[in-house]
């Protein structure tokens, strides 16, 4: 199927369930490598983006091709997935811990997820927010329930942690597929 | 490496998705729930459908089939507005089985509940129809 997801898009608007499921297998991989990316266990993550797959489905003549349908459907499974955690009272308390899982060493390749295991909880949702999901502060601010600067602070200090950790080399390309 | 520069890299490396070997199986799992999804809501809608009929029919057959010649006794136990409008119903329904040559099928003889009752029906099926075909449009 060649079409254009914009074109797939407005078919799963009028029902079209083969051209949604089109989009799925094209960007199905890239929202549940962002919610693990957020934090989420694979399951978890899974379970997330089915949900905002179905979300989405119902939500497809909203979908006007402004930005892509990759970053329409990371938003949908980002707001579901902090609403998700939001009810989790560990997780929330994890959230305001300052710990981070120890990183490995890879000799210098570029891996985002190594890196971003070396982020506290709350730094690596909020960096992936802004940086997966394409949210602005204020839009992660009013998701999190969190004051403003809090969320300024925690994606500054997650970026110079990446920052430091992250030298972009030859390794970057080849390692996966770019998605978009 | 510059902040300046250092966001863009990092989106870039966001827009990278690992390959994963069960995107297919992640693929079909969303169609099924998808599909289950609209089973479900065309049960529903279906079963709430043959309720309604079931409830028409139910109200038809209890009511006395020749109400029409104690009309008197149903204008006591109804509001008058709400036999006005049975009335007028019945006259336009005459009207138009007159005009569509159906003049043999007499709805005077018909009562004025049963013919409630079977419009009521009629349209419940029509409604839970029109009801199924959007869920399986949406």
């Amino acid at each position: 199927m060649d079409l254009h997801d914009v074109e797939l898009a407005a078919h799963a608007a009028a029902g079209g369930r083969r051209e949604f499921g089109e989009l799925v297998r094209r960007h199905g991989s890239a929202v549940r490598a962002l919610l693990r990316r957020m934090g989420a266990e694979p399951s978890l993550a899974d379970d997330i983006a089915q949900d905002a797959f179905l979300q989405a489905f119902q939500r497809c003549a909203e979908f006007r091709g402004e930005g892509t349908f990759a970053a329409w459907v990371k938003r949908i499974a980002a707001r579901l997935y902090i609403k998700r955690r939001a009810k989790d009272a560990r997780y929330v308390a994890e959230l305001e811990s300052e710990e981070a899982a120890p990183a490995q060493d890879h000799a210098g390749l570029v891996d985002l997820d190594e890196a971003l295991k070396t982020l506290t909880p709350a730094e690596r949702l909020c960096v992936s927010l802004c940086h997966g999901a394409g949210m602005s502060h204020p839009e992660i601010a009013s998701a999190m329930n969190l004051p403003l600067g809090t969320v300024k602070s925690h994606v500054k200090r997650g970026l110079d942690k990446l920052r430091a950790r992250l030298q972009p080399g030859p390794a970057l390309s080849g390692r996966s597929a770019n998605v978009g | 490496m510059s902040a300046d520069d250092f966001d863009p890299f990092i989106e870039r490396l966001y827009s990278r998705t690992p390959v994963m070997q069960d995107a297919g199986l992640f693929a079909a799992d969303v169609e099924t729930r998808l599909n289950s999804a609209s089973r479900i809501r065309t049960l529903a809608l279906t079963a709430a459908g043959l309720i309604g009929g079931v409830v028409a029919v139910g109200g038809a057959v209890d009511l006395n089939l020749n109400l029409s010649s104690d009309a008197g006794a149903s204008s006591a136990q109804l509001g008058q507005g709400f036999t006005a409008s049975i009335a007028a119903a019945q006259l336009s329904a005459q009207g138009v089985a007159d005009r569509i040559g159906l003049t043999q099928l007499d709805l005077g003889s018909m009562g004025g509940m049963q013919l409630f009752w079977i419009t009521a029906g009629a349209v419940l099926a029509l409604l839970a129809a029109g009801a199924v075909r959007l869920s399986q449009e949406v």
